[in-house]
């Protein structure tokens, strides 16, 4: 255990230089990101490359999704698939049963996730944990049965066909290039979302859970509450990223909607680019899916992918354990000079610092 | 802050027990406390201090007993409800949240007033400032940038003390302020409680060491086995036949 002497941390603004030149090539890493995946589709990657590219698109509005709810609160949900299978679902049963145009049945399929998440929430964020981890598991093995079995309504083994939202005129390539936009948008507004909650009270109150639960609830943050929201918006928004796939792919099979590989991969993905980033869900997704796709392309449908995947979780655990983003920024945090190096100060070097920063309102880092 | 006149009953607890297994932590303690007052509870390791507190908190559900604050009935109420109705608390084993920065540390503490501000940023000005002045208060305003996780276990106990004022409680429960820290911060925590009392400030505060409790506070409960044996001022306590067997088994 520490002792209680009169240690002191050196202010971490380090030189202003640095700070901002590390700024600067953060902002230039997201900028060039950005244009990245903009420009893609038009350097002409043919047909096949731009569905790998919509499908890691798809990767990381569900990642991004999940980290709502895994990257504010710690609460590690393994059946968020339940979500985009569910969201699924609801698309294409709206389309077909009940005639609602497509675009208009993916928001309103997301909405009746977010209720119908509600009392799910209510039920399994009373646990923590590994009894948490438990119940999103038997979320998804519910959900699982449920469609599979009431195949009057859901097409049961059969699979669902789920009508495509744009006529026959537009032809596969341009179908591709569409919805690779389309997830863009969507990824851009759960980023915004996400960014907008993160440095909110709301989002302090949920970091504040994360840490310690009791604790924040001993301060009188009413934490199931804030649990509860952040998991409707996280439903909700996974559950649109399991639509619009759902409208791009055309085709829905039980095994595959509702599959703990899929909740899984969500975790993985984010895991790896780092859970309390902003793009590290995302990042992670780009990885791990370009990963997915490369096996299967390589060696067919084999369980190969899997062990490979299983390794890499294991290494990023071992270590990388904040994720790719989280470790990058520790690294360079050591490049700054006077870093939050905690060591032993007189009272004389003490109170000369207090008069230096009393004069000093920076912002929090 | 609302301030209730001095003297009157704040916190009134009736017939609290609490069982784990078979091990009975507190049995039909029934306690009350005066506003205003530095209240002490003192008693040997496992009579039940923090468990006390736990169920006087809504941390745990007690098996038995009523607790009222201000004529308020907060039996059972969650620990945040407990926290609006103006109670704070600290843990023995002093808790903070390690991976934030010592200035978000203390500004958990506060209460969003409705959608906006629950909505709008987590550093609103106002709140900065009213955070800096009481980190400047308990002496760590030079560490504000610093990770919590990082900085010693003394300035941990300050700064779990400035998070619980942010709340802006007008009872403070301490477990064992003075428990691991060195005697220039038992100096500098002693003289807090004893500023924020004459604000008006209740306290009640459990504390091993007999000095600071002599030397603070105006009322001592004395628990034993899960339940109060003896009250009073301190220097009565202190000759208490039955306080004496309890300490020191005489
Ligand atoms: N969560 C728990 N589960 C089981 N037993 C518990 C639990 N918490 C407390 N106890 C038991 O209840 C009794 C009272 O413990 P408590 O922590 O309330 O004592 P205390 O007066 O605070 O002691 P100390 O001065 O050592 O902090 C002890 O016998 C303890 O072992
Ligand atoms: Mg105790």
């Amino acid at each position: 255990m520490r002792n209680a002497s009169d240690t002191a941390t050196t202010s971490a603004s380090g030189s202003p230089t640095v700070v901002r030149v590390i700024r600067g090539v953060q902002v230039l890493a997201v900028v060039a990101a950005a244009i990245g995946v903009l420009v893609f589709p038009q350097t002409g990657p043919g047909p096949f490359i731009m569905s790998v590219g919509v499908v890691i698109l798809s990767y990381a509005c569900m990642a991004t999704g999940w980290n709502f709810v895994g990257g504010f609160t710690g609460y590690i949900s393994l059946g968020h698939a339940a979500f985009t299978g569910l969201g699924g679902y609801l698309v294409g049963l709206l389309i077909l049963r009940a005639d609602v145009p497509s675009w208009i049945a993916l928001v309103l399929a997301a909405v009746i996730v977010a209720v119908l998440s509600i009392p799910i929430g209510f039920a399994s964020l009373r646990v923590r944990g590994a009894s948490f981890v438990i119940m999103s598991l038997a979320l998804v093995l519910i959900m699982l049965l449920i469609f599979q079995s009431w195949s009057d309504v859901t097409g049961g083994s059969n699979g669902l066909r789920v009508p495509r939202p744009f006529g026959p005129e537009v032809l596969r390539p341009e179908q591709h290039e569409r919805f690779y936009y389309l997830h863009v948008l969507l990824l851009v507004i759960m980023l915004v979302a996400w960014w907008a909650i993160d440095r909110s009270r709301f989002g302090a109150g949920l970091k504040a859970i994360r840490e310690d639960e009791d604790k924040a609830q001993s301060l009188g943050i009413p934490t199931f509450g804030y649990k509860l929201s952040v998991y409707v918006i996280s439903a909700f928004f996974t559950a649109l990223a399991g639509g619009l796939y759902a409208l791009w792919f055309g085709f829905l099979d039980p095994i595959f909607q509702f599959s703990i590989l899929t909740g899984s991969y969500m975790v993985l993905m984010s895991l790896l680019g780092g859970i309390r980033s902003l793009f590290g869900p995302a990042l992670g997704a780009a990885i791990v899916g370009y990963a997915i796709e490369f096996f299967k392309a390589q060696y067919g449908d084999t369980q190969f992918h899997l062990v490979a995947l299983g390794l890499l979780l294991g290494l990023v655990v071992l270590f990388m354990p904040e994720g790719i983003l989280p470790s990058l920024g520790r690294l360079l945090d050591r490049l700054r000079p006077s870093a939050t190096s905690i060591r032993e100060e007189s009272a004389e070097e003490l109170a000369n610092k207090r008069a230096v920063l009393v004069g000093d309102n920076g912002g929090a880092s | 802050m609302s301030t209730a006149p001095a003297h009157e009953i704040g916190l009134a607890v009736h017939g609290l027990s609490k069982s784990f297994g078979g091990v009975h932590a507190v049995v039909d303690a029934s306690v009350d406390f005066h506003h205003g007052r530095i209240n002490a509870l003192i008693g040997p390791n496992g009579s039940g201090k923090t468990t006390f507190f736990n169920c006087v908190t809504g941390m745990i559900r007690a098996d038995a007993g009523t607790v009222t604050y201000r004529g308020q009935d907060i039996t059972g109420k969650a620990p945040h409800r407990v926290a609006h109705a103006g109670i704070g608390r600290s843990f023995q084993v002093c808790r903070i949240f390690p991976r934030m920065t010592v200035l978000d540390n203390v500004l958990a503490g506060v209460r969003p007033t409705g959608l906006a501000t629950l909505l709008g940023s987590g550093r609103r000005r106002s709140d900065v400032e009213r955070a800096r002045a009481l980190l400047a208060r308990v002496g760590i305003d030079h560490l504000e940038r610093a990770e919590a996780g990082d900085i010693s276990y003394g300035q941990q106990k300050l700064l779990e003390l400035a998070g619980v004022l942010m709340t802006d409680p007008e009872t403070i429960m301490l477990d064992e302020p003075a428990g691991g820290v060195n005697p220039a911060l038992i100096d500098r925590i002693s003289t807090l409680i004893v500023e924020l009392n004459a604000e008006g400030r209740t306290f009640i505060v459990v504390e091993h060491n007999m000095e600071l409790v002599m030397r603070l506070s105006d009322h001592v409960i004395v628990f034993d086995r899960g339940a109060p044996i003896a009250a009073g001022p301190p220097s009565t306590v202190q000759k208490d036949p039955a306080v004496l067997e309890a300490y020191l088994g005489v």
